[in-house]
């Protein structure tokens, strides 16, 4: 739960402070928000499910975030960057989708 | 489709273990690290915390909804800084074109009191200030009236303006070939979209813009020429001009209209450098036409580099 505190906190002062991102990292934020996405609703689902744990929340949000970015990169620098882009896309949109259902489900009960 | 009895993934991999990758992705969207730790809980029970953990917990949580939120911000930001530089330089450019036209009015006006300064310097009926009047008006220096012609060319019509093939544009070829054309037809004085022609005006493109001289015109481009509207209308039928008009209705659907006008006024560009000054001769009259004559082959040639883009 104090993960939750503490990405809440972070939300609420990256809207008041409004920092900037570096021009260098510009390419990777899609990818990296919707990797973030991802973990979150994972986080969520888990959290219904009862098996919810800080750490792993933590731990697969940064390393989603960082493997995501890490991927655009190297597809950049491969040439293939938007491929892989979609790829990522399509594999988390996935993911996103049946986390949703699964979460629809504890929630509605249907 | 994910029960519970799925979470781990390993009652069905033998069957279709082709598809491992997708049955990874579709059958176990939740990190296994959950049920993981879930077991170890069980297991182990609820291990005691370090208040190190927690804090590192606390600032890798903190930490991430920032950077989430920051990349959040700058992907909806570009639209806005673009849409505000977009509507700096639109002001900018309004408000320097408020400033050309002011000097432009400035300068008219000039010319204006310079003109009667001239003919009250030299006096009423002088032969010299007649010769000087003709010359500013082949200089395109004073503003013109009178009957003549008016060519209107339209780009053709399209839905998307900027997929539109650019040879259905009128391009400053096409308006260098009509004004050498009426140039040839006996026309006395022409301007384009009000911007009179002189013989230091050049037609010519920057991108998809016209310029004539270095303003920047757009469809529809009206070409008014003073001159006899009769005889310059068949005698531009009749030269290479009439046919690129010709060209431009059928092939390119670029829309031609010849008009014939009882009153045009052509503005004056008021812009007269002085280049090089002798001393009157005793053959004055004859000179000064001939000088006349003479700037009028400059602008001929002028108009002709313009054509290469100088």
């Amino acid at each position: 739960m104090i993960a939750v505190i503490g990405l809440v906190v972070g939300v609420v002062a990256g809207l008041l402070l409004q920092p900037t991102v570096p021009v260098e990292l510009q390419p990777y934020l899609p990818i990296a928000v919707v990797a973030a996405l991802d973990a979150l609703f994972g986080g969520l689902r888990a959290m219904l499910d009862g098996i919810f744990d800080d750490r792993v929340f933590l731990t697969s949000f940064l390393s989603n975030v960082v493997v995501a970015a890490l991927i655009v990169f190297l597809g950049d620098q491969l040439g293939v960057g938007s491929q892989l882009s979609t790829a990522v896309v399509v594999v988390l949109g996935i993911r996103i989708f049946s986390n949703a259902a699964s979460i629809r489900r504890h929630l509605f009960r249907a | 489709m994910t029960g519970p009895d799925r979470h781990d993934g390993t009652a069905r991999r033998a069957l279709d273990a082709s598809m491992t990758l997708l049955n990874e992705v579709y059958r176990r969207p939740l990190d296994p690290g959950y049920a993981l730790a879930a077991q170890r809980r069980a297991a182990r029970g609820e291990p005691p915390r370090r208040v190190r953990a927690v804090a590192g917990l606390v600032v890798l949580a903190v930490v991430l909804g920032l950077a989430t939120t920051a990349a959040t911000l700058a992907l909806r930001q570009p639209a806005g800084s673009a849409l505000s530089a977009r509507q700096l330089l639109e002001r900018q450019i309004e408000q320097r074109t408020q400033e050309a036209d002011d000097l432009q009015q400035q300068i008219s006006d000039l010319t204006a009191e310079i003109a009667q300064l001239q003919s009250e310097a030299l006096g009423g009926g002088s032969p010299l200030l007649a010769q000087n009047s003709a010359d500013a008006v082949a200089a395109a220096v004073v503003p013109v009236t009178g009957p003549g012609l008016r060519v209107v060319l339209t780009d053709a019509p399209t839905d998307d303006p900027d997929t539109q093939d650019p040879d259905e544009r009128v391009q400053d070829v096409d308006l260098q070939v009509l004004v050498n054309g009426l140039w040839a037809a006996g026309a006395e004085a022409i301007a384009v979209n009000g911007q009179r022609l002189g013989a230091m005006t050049a037609i010519r493109s920057a991108g998809t813009a016209v310029l004539v001289d270095l303003v920047p015109l757009s469809s529809p481009y009206t070409v008014d020429a003073i001159g006899g509207a009769p005889a310059m209308q068949t005698e531009l039928a009749r030269t290479a001009a009439g046919q690129h008009l010709a060209t431009l209705r059928s092939t390119y659907g670029i829309g031609v209209q010849i008009t014939s006008q009882r009153h045009l006024e052509l503005p004056g560009t008021g812009q007269l450098t002085l280049r090089s000054a002798g001393p009157p001769r005793a053959d004055d009259g004859t000179a000064a036409a001939r000088a006349a004559s003479g700037s009028d082959d400059v602008a001929v040639s002028g108009r002709r580099s313009g054509k290469d883009g100088v």
